[in-house]
């Protein structure tokens, strides 16, 4: 365990790395700014996306819900530039949670309440059948907890340097 | 306007009932941070799950290198065989039985074509005693009760129809089928006078309580689900495909002598379920056998699941197909063996027992680490406006440094962490990596370093405390990230209150 956080390939790591790459980036045009909640509103969404961002990228593409996390923030950022293309982003998002809804009946899960609610928490969940979104979720809880605590890192590193 | 900004945020308000509804009705600035200090706590209190992260990732690598190694376990069903062996060593053909086991075992490892597995299921059948005498010595098998108990539900009326020699093949599939289900089912009970009717028609008379052999049973059942949990994942699919396999070829099998192959099932049967399997398609008719098959491969596969699980298998015994029984049967155990994984992932998922409370623990997990990502992002924004140009200097020195000193383990702190918590070495990641983040906190450990040992001592932490420690300066900052790590092994519980106010 003490090898992974030295591993540079880690996933803490990698999260870390992209993620205060991101900071700085979120936080460079910024000065000492009035701390209006509209404002302070604005960069928690853009923190959250790094965030989100910065995780997915350091799973690439390896895991479903890495992907449809990539697809949903490049779907979501075309979005805003154009409006047009929400829509389509909506039909897209549509289609594959009716497909993931063909899927539940099919397996008949027993537990098909709580599958279903987890397949809304897990991004890209509801186009997976129970066996892999179990897998997802694991490596998702995973993900999530490196996240959690690099954010806090960051939050306590930037309480100390002010 | 402040109150929807709140709700915009995602923070839910349900979520620190107590100390939230304080914050939001106060007034939108203060009322702010108070809500980032209350939110503070109760993110001390959400911290624990990174401990359960750095366990998660061991728990995935050891899942994953248990998944490539399923390869490595058809060799313990080998030793396992062995061990089976010499317990039953009343049974004469023991001196012949291990190295027939070895062609067993390398047929249940290979998919092989359906030519392929008869002849090596033959091979032992020649080598064997008499039928009279191996009953006589299976009469005396602890398991030999059970087992014939079982078949003679399955397979009678293949039975009426069938001659002896292929009777004692059918009692040698119901051994197959049924010595992992011995120990654990009532419905097997009412078998036993059965059995002993078809052992007095072969020939040999035995008088084993059901008790004695389902001791026996249990015992070696024990041992056998421990070595199949994990040839489960990989042998399960490869079960579906063999026991397909082997029906085909089952045409072609004769068995000269039925009752060396009862000697050679036996063992094979405790040990893998495929063996089982194949050896019952071989040795019974396809009603029978098909049944006793199924019923087998259900047994050994659902012995390890919840008893739920088992009844409802048997429920169906009779009329599901083969294909779509064994493919449910396999998603199953998947299915199962991931909530396990789960189960170690989330903490407090082992009181729980149950797919659904489990999934609901997993849920409220899931949401409840969401929910904290957003809170702590929303406090990086809240912080974010207090920064001036020194953070972006120090930002670029940390990007520099996670790429570059996350690799070796900032040496002095490695010693100074273990020295202060002396607690689990989970924490020592976390400090490391802070302390590659920020070398500035270095210098502050020193002083930090009591702080901790009595941080440390305390079980559970005060929120008035944490509040008031907020609210001091830079050096307690190091305290709430100390107190970060020590609620992390100190937070199981808090966790778990947590999510019972969520």
């Amino acid at each position: 365990m003490d090898l992974q956080n030295l591993n540079p390939s880690s996933l803490k790591s990698r999260f870390t790395a992209r993620f205060l790459r991101a900071l700085t980036e979120i936080n460079a045009p910024k000065t000492i700014s009035s701390s209006s909640p509209r404002e302070i509103f604005q960069r928690y969404r853009r923190i959250k996306v790094a965030a989100d961002k910065s995780m997915a990228y350091s799973v690439r593409s390896r895991r479903i819900w890495s992907r449809a996390t990539l697809w949903r923030l490049r779907t979501r950022s075309r979005s805003r530039r154009l409006v047009s293309f929400g829509r389509r982003a909506s039909v897209k998002t549509r289609t594959t949670a009716s497909h993931g809804k063909e899927n539940k009946e099919h397996h008949g899960a027993v537990l098909g309440v709580q599958a279903e609610e987890l397949r809304e928490l897990v991004p890209g969940g509801e186009a997976m059948d129970l066996c892999n979104l179990l897998d997802e979720t694991a490596h998702y809880i995973k993900c999530l907890t490196t996240q959690g605590f690099c954010v806090y890192m960051g939050g306590l590193l930037c309480e100390g340097c002010c | 306007m402040e109150n929807q900004f709140f709700i915009n945020a995602g923070i839910p308000p349900h979520a620190p009932p107590l100390q939230f509804g304080s914050s939001l009705s106060s007034s939108p600035m203060s009322g702010w941070q108070s809500l980032s200090s209350a939110m503070e706590i109760q993110s001390q209190d959400c911290f624990p799950s990174t401990d359960y992260g750095l366990q998660y990732e061991s728990a995935l690598s050891s899942m994953v290198s248990s998944s490539a190694a399923s390869n490595c376990n058809i060799s313990g069903e080998s030793l396992m065989i062995r061990e089976l062996i010499g317990k039953l060593g009343s049974i004469g053909n023991s001196g012949e039985i291990p190295q027939h086991s070895q062609p067993m075992l390398a047929a249940s490892s290979c998919y092989g074509t359906p030519l392929n597995s008869p002849p090596k299921l033959n091979l032992p059948l020649p080598t064997s005693m008499g039928l009279n005498s191996s009953v006589a010595d299976f009469s005396a098998d602890p398991g030999f009760a059970e087992r014939a108990a079982r078949f003679s539900c399955f397979g009678s009326r293949s039975f009426n129809g069938r001659t002896t020699q292929f009777g004692p093949n059918g009692e040698i599939a119901a051994y197959r089928s049924n010595p992992l289900a011995a120990n654990a089912n009532l419905p097997r009970v009412s078998s036993s006078p059965a059995l002993k009717a078809m052992v007095s028609q072969v020939g040999g008379s035995k008088k084993n309580t059901p008790l004695q052999n389902r001791s026996e049973l249990a015992n070696s059942q024990e041992e056998s689900t421990v070595s199949d949990q994990n040839p489960e994942p990989g042998l399960k699919g490869s079960n579906s495909r063999k026991r397909k396999a082997v029906h085909k070829a089952k045409t072609k099998e004769t068995s000269p002598s039925p009752s060396p192959n009862a000697s050679k099932v036996i063992e094979p049967n405790e040990a893998s379920n495929e063996k089982r399997c194949k050896l019952s398609e071989s040795n019974g008719n396809e009603n029978g056998s098909g049944k006793a098959e199924e019923d087998g491969k259900g047994i050994n596969t659902k012995a390890p699941e919840p008893p739920k699980d088992y009844i409802h298998v048997r429920a169906r015994r009779g009329q599901a197909t083969d294909t779509h029984s064994l493919a449910e049967r396999v998603r199953r155990e998947k299915i199962s063996e991931r909530m396990k994984l789960l189960q170690n992932l989330v903490p407090g998922c082992s009181k729980v027992a149950g797919k659904a409370l489990m999934l609901d623990e997993i849920i409220n997990y899931v949401q409840s680490l969401q929910r904290q990502v957003e809170f702590l992002s929303m406090k990086l924004a809240s912080v974010n406006t207090r920064l001036d140009y020194n953070v972006e200097s120090l930002m670029s020195k940390e990007v520099f440094q996670s790429n570059n000193t996350l690799q070796h383990p900032m040496f002095p702190m490695n010693s100074a962490a273990s020295a202060f918590l002396g607690h689990q070495t989970q924490q020592n990641p976390p400090l490391q990596a802070n302390t590659a983040i920020c070398p500035k906190l270095n210098t502050h450990l020193p002083q930090i370093n009591q702080f901790i040992e009595t941080v440390s001592g305390y079980p559970a932490f005060c929120e008035g405390d944490l509040e008031t420690l907020v609210q001091m300066g830079f050096g307690q900052n190091q305290i709430q990230e100390m107190a970060f790590h020590s609620q992390n092994f100190q937070g199981l519980n808090q966790v778990s209150d947590m999510k019972v106010r969520l």
